[in-house]
């Protein structure tokens, strides 16, 4: 089932999503986030997925958002940009 | 299930019986066009509401010039790690409340209205076992407005049959020139915005070509696959929908393109081209009004200056 589901992302994003702009308000994306929160979690991930398409909407202001936060982050995660501050 | 989708169906068939009595006064109760206007009705009524989401995005697109220098200062630092660079791009976006993106919500949100129409229709051409027809009232299409609208034609094809379900050539031809006109909307405006509405990418054009020949077959294929099951009048409501779009991205890559993109530039030629004109007749002779002719030059060139003026600022 998780393949199945996986596979069907993978397919959207090789095929469908290249040739419509860019439109996801987070990172990582929508459907990579919901094709690392299904591997990762299965049925639980498809919530995960569902919630975060409810998330994406035009009142929101994205930002970053892992489905499986990465384990290599010593430090607490960074929620503002380092870049550009005077 | 009925819970959610029963409101679905009356909010469809309210607005299409709306809109039928509408126009009912100028082509007739019984009459094709009057429920094809009904059906394209409800398209625009759901586009108009949809405009406030998209003059949100453009806002917070023109409220990112001021975040550039940012910008610039983040793909320098990190142009070698493109997922650092989106991760430090997003964070910049949420610090400043401003997201460019426009996100699924306009074409999620108009899912549901598709299905409805979709399965309206399909109630109207329902067939009992004996393969008589046996139309399925839903939402507020019932009683008299049913049995008009199971008779209703899109030139000459009934809006309830569909390419599968149907034996008639003439809907059959119908049908099929309306998935090429969906398929040719999609792919001119997919197009338009890729040639015109996106900055120029320095090293992918061999993905932007790879992209063109996807969306060339793909497109075409899928409407094909889906189209030959879609009612008459769900295909009005596609096609439809998609020329609005084509005509909304028009107005945007006109009036407002994204910085960096070829339609950008155009629009900054064409402000510079101004600028100098204005500051060519400003700068020009003194309006002299004993010469009826170089007063009259004079006149033009100060009053197109003024009218341009407030647009100039705001563009900035």
């Amino acid at each position: 089932m998780r393949t199945f589901f996986v596979a069907a992302i993978n397919f959207y994003q090789k095929w469908i999503s290249p040739s419509f702009p860019a439109r996801c308000k987070y990172y990582p994306s929508c459907s990579s986030y919901a094709a690392s929160a299904i591997s990762n979690y299965g049925m639980r991930g498809v919530g995960m997925s569902l919630w975060r398409l409810v998330r994406c909407n035009p009142w929101s202001h994205g930002g970053v958002d892992y489905a499986v936060k990465p384990l290599n982050l010593n430090v607490k995660t960074i929620e503002k940009t380092t870049v550009g501050v005077n | 299930m009925g819970a959610i989708l029963n409101p679905l169906y009356n909010l469809v068939s309210g607005v299409i019986i709306l809109f039928h009595k509408l126009f009912t006064p100028v082509f007739g109760k019984d009459s094709g066009v009057t429920w094809s206007l009904s059906i394209v009705g409800l398209v625009i009524l759901i586009r108009i509401i949809l405009i406030p989401l998209f003059v949100k995005q453009i806002k917070s697109q023109r409220a990112l010039t001021a975040l550039q220098p940012q910008m610039k200062a983040i793909q320098a630092k990190y142009k070698d790690d493109r997922q650092k660079q989106s991760e430090e791009m997003m964070k910049l976006y949420k610090e400043h409340k401003t997201n460019p993106l426009a996100s699924c919500f306009p074409i999620i949100a108009q899912a549901p209205i598709f299905f409805a129409l979709f399965t309206v229709l399909n109630g109207i051409a329902a067939k009992n076992d004996q393969g008589i027809s046996a139309p399925i009232a839903r939402g507020f299409l019932k009683g008299e407005y049913l049995d008009s609208a199971a008779q209703a034609t899109f030139f000459g094809a009934k809006i309830s049959q569909s390419f599968l379900g149907s034996t008639d050539t003439t809907v059959k031809i119908v049908t099929v020139i309306l998935i090429f006109i969906m398929s040719a909307t999609t792919f001119t405006t997919q197009r338009q915005l890729m040639v015109k509405g996106m900055p120029k990418m320095d090293s992918s054009n061999n993905m932007m070509l790879q992209q063109q020949k996807i969306m060339l077959y793909l497109f075409p294929l899928i409407f094909a696959i889906s189209g030959v099951n879609f009612p008459v009048g769900v295909l009005i409501y596609w096609s439809t929908t998609n020329f609005w779009t084509w005509g909304q991205q028009f107005y945007v890559i006109k009036r407002n393109p994204t910085p960096g993109s070829p339609a950008y530039e155009e629009l900054q030629k064409k402000l510079a081209r101004k600028r100098k004109e204005e500051n060519r007749n400003q700068s020009g002779t003194v309006i002299d009004p004993t010469n009826p002719e170089l007063g009259q030059n004079g006149q033009e060139g100060d009053v197109k200056g003024q009218r341009k003026q407030p647009k100039k600022t705001k563009k900035r």
